[in-house]
């Protein structure tokens, strides 16, 4: 199969920051935890980066704030100044944090009247305007849900509002909560034995800014989609792939006989983000953060497949 | 024509109205609208709360199902792709509450067979709203790209401005848009909530409005590059999309109309058309006190004295939510066809800070430009306009 050129990007795309949140709910750090032990209050990581709490906001809408301001942070002063920014939230599940409950007290009471605050947390875009308020941002703010390739959906959308010239950064980014319990949130994710590999649950809320900046810390070569019959995709002639030092990113329903056939390749080794993170369907936001952080340097390629087979991966350089 | 317009193939849509376009616009055109009912379909707990149910025997899990294959089949049919043409599409969806329905109806039907046992706790099965995206191109074999946008009320008006902003530069090939929202009651027990309802009548521009109701369906609107539509009696462009999310309220535009102004003199701008030249307003006109003041405002600064008839659909259909922009574009779409602009439901009284009332007779639809508008939940707006030639 040959690249399907739409995906290829008419030039590399600039990472200008990156940051990453797991289920131990440390921004850009890798702590150990257990699923038993999940979920975790993120009220610590919203002190941190947000400076106050957010009393009336729920996990994934703390997640996803704490999350890409974390990115923004780790940016130069000043960079969306007099910028056109588009802001990109992938996720799978949405916001089942408050969903839940909100269905609960519905049912519940038979027909009264349940938070009208958590029902307006619960509507699926309402994290990415808490966000845009924070980030003081306007304009094309997305929530894009794609189940596992919410991201690589999200990521190939930015790109092509970047390339329109529509917006001059894009703050893309994927995140995910962990819901109770894990046996529900397997199902959920549509998880088996059989169609992912045998790693816990976890969450995540990570994130890029991508566009023209003066700094840079790596480059989005290529997002790219491929349905079940084309075949494995290819790696050979994609531009910037000249490398000596190759990682491969396994998402998480890579068979374990396609990760050794990697672990086998020659200038080929396995970046397992997965460990660090646990399951969830944004993880390779988590997976592309986590690498361009890394000390490694040398191409990133992120691969995955939904549970359909549709395939999707992800190039980056740093 | 040139290379870069966008055109509309295909359209369908199931309403409260009708299980077709046509028949939901002939049912409209003619006035046979009946009011919103409470406590006619079988896993809504509330008496309380009225809604736009689409007409169905059968339980509402096999009804969604039926809104969904019933508005894509008809826009599949009238555009008249072939198998190969479905599987080089790409899929952009408009949704809410995917497939939550299926814990609601699962949830209240435990309870019904067990009615003397504790109900369990609710669970949550869907995968997310991008769970009815993956099943359509699995059933329809679409091979394109896919998208789920879920952005509330504006989520498949969203899902049109990004497909055709994706066909203006060549991403893609052809889209199909698709808006589905069965009725659930985590959206009716959460509107009412907010106090966003109105337990009486939608009443869109109406000095008396107190609220939306609630409406459900589904729409499909297929977009195809310098492509005449083949399976039409006329044309029809689609232009100036243009979105827009502003970060002010969660719940609201504001109320002095400037953000309605400016996202739809976007459109215009975009689309290279003057106010003089809009032929009608489809406007969002939920019956919501702040949406109808702000919408209504904006419009009015905007064409002043040549403000066109301006309708909304919601007080003979409902609110469809996620699926508003297609549902209702493949409605006013069908309109067209017959000739005819709908009058707009619900309407008894001028709100004076309004200054208009919507439309009260049916008029005729000439060839021209129809601006469509959508506004929701986290300061959101889409605006585009539909070229009759």
């Amino acid at each position: 199969m040959s690249p399907d050129k739409t995906n290829i990007f008419k030039a590399p795309l600039p990472v200008i920051a990156a940051s990453f949140v797991g289920p131990a709910l440390l921004a850009n750090g890798d702590v150990l935890w257990e699923e038993a032990k999940l979920p975790f209050s993120p009220d610590e990581l919203v002190q941190k980066i947000m400076g106050q709490p957010m009393r009336r906001a729920g996990r994934f809408i703390k997640l996803v704030c704490c999350g890409a301001l974390a990115c923004l942070q780790s940016a130069p002063k000043e960079i969306l100044h007099d910028k056109k920014v588009g802001i990109f939230l992938s996720t799978g599940l949405g916001n089942i944090d408050e969903i839940l409950p909100f269905i609960t007290q519905v049912f519940k009471h038979d027909g009264g009247f349940p938070s009208p605050n958590q029902f307006a947390n619960s509507v699926s875009n309402a994290a990415a305007f808490f966000l845009a308020r924070e980030a003081g941002v306007k304009g094309i703010i997305l929530t894009i849900s794609e189940e596992e390739l919410s991201f690589e959906s999200a990521l190939w959308l930015a790109q092509t509002y970047l390339e329109s010239g529509q917006i001059d950064l894009a703050l893309v980014g994927g995140c995910d909560v962990f819901t109770p319990t894990v046996a529900e949130s397997r199902e959920r994710m549509n998880l088996t034995n059989e169609n992912s590999r045998l790693l816990p649950v976890g969450e995540g809320s990570s994130w890029l800014l991508i566009g023209r900046g003066e700094k840079k810390i790596g480059d989005i070569l290529a997002v790219q989609f491929a349905s079940p019959e084309k075949g494995v995709l290819p790696v050979k002639n994609l531009p910037g792939m000249e490398t000596k030092e190759n990682y491969f990113l396994p998402g998480f329903r890579v068979k374990e006989e396609q990760i050794d056939i990697w672990k086998n390749k020659n200038n080929w080794q396995i970046h397992d983000y997965l460990q660090c993170c646990g399951i969830h369907p944004v993880a390779a936001a988590f997976g592309i953060a986590h690498a361009l952080q890394s000390k490694k340097t040398g191409c990133f390629l992120h691969y995955n497949v939904n549970a359909a087979g549709r395939q999707a991966f992800i190039l980056a350089r740093k | 024509m040139s290379d870069k317009d966008i055109y509309v193939r295909g359209w369908g849509a199931v309403t409260t109205l009708g299980w077709s376009a046509p028949e939901s616009a002939k049912n409209l055109i003619e006035g046979k609208v009946l009011p919103a009912k409470a406590g006619e379909v079988s896993h809504l707990i509330s008496s309380e709360f009225k809604s736009f149910a689409v007409p169905y025997d059968g339980d509402p899990l096999s009804k969604s199902q039926n809104m969904l294959e019933g508005a894509l089949g008809e826009a599949i049919e009238r555009a008249g792709l072939s198998s190969a043409e479905i599987a080089e599409s790409s899929l952009f969806v408009g949704t809410t509450g995917g497939l939550f329905i299926r814990n609601e109806y699962e949830f209240t039907e435990e309870i019904r067979r067990n009615p003397k046992k504790e109900p369990p706790p609710i669970s949550c099965r869907n995968r997310g709203p991008g769970e009815v995206t993956q099943v359509i191109a699995d059933k329809y074999g679409i091979k394109g790209m896919t998208f789920t946008l879920s952005m509330a009320c504006v989520s498949s008006s969203h899902a049109l401005v990004i497909a055709a902003n994706l066909l203006e530069q060549k991403k893609i090939n052809r889209a199909i848009v698709f808006g589905f929202e069965p009725l659930l009651n985590l959206t009716l027990h959460g509107f009412a909530s907010l106090l966003l309802c109105d337990y009486d009548q939608c009443r869109p521009f109406c000095a008396t409005r107190s609220g939306m109701q609630i409406g459900e369906g589904a729409g499909a609107v297929i977009l195809e590059r310098g492509e005449k539509a083949r399976h039409a009696k006329n044309v029809y462009k689609f232009a100036g999309g243009y979105l827009f999310n502003d970060n002010s309220s969660l719940t609201s535009g504001g109320l002095d109309g400037e953000l309605v102004k400016e996202v739809v003199a976007q459109t215009l701008s975009l689309s290279q058309v003057s106010v003089s030249k809009i032929v009608a307003i489809k406007a969002h006109g939920t019956g919501t006190k702040d949406n109808d003041l702000s919408e209504g405002l904006g419009l009015h600064k905007l064409f002043s004295e040549k403000l066109p008839p301006v309708v909304s659909l919601k007080g003979a259909m409902g609110h469809a939510l996620g699926a508003a922009g297609t549902m209702e574009t493949a409605v006013w779409l069908s309109c067209l066809e017959e000739g005819v602009i709908p009058k707009s439901f619900g309407f008894s009284q001028l709100d004076e800070e309004i200054g208009f009332a919507p439309a009260q007779e049916n008029n005729v639809a000439p060839n021209g430009a129809y601006l469509c508008t959508f506004f929701g939940f986290g300061g959101t707006c889409t605006s585009y306009l539909i070229i009759k030639e």
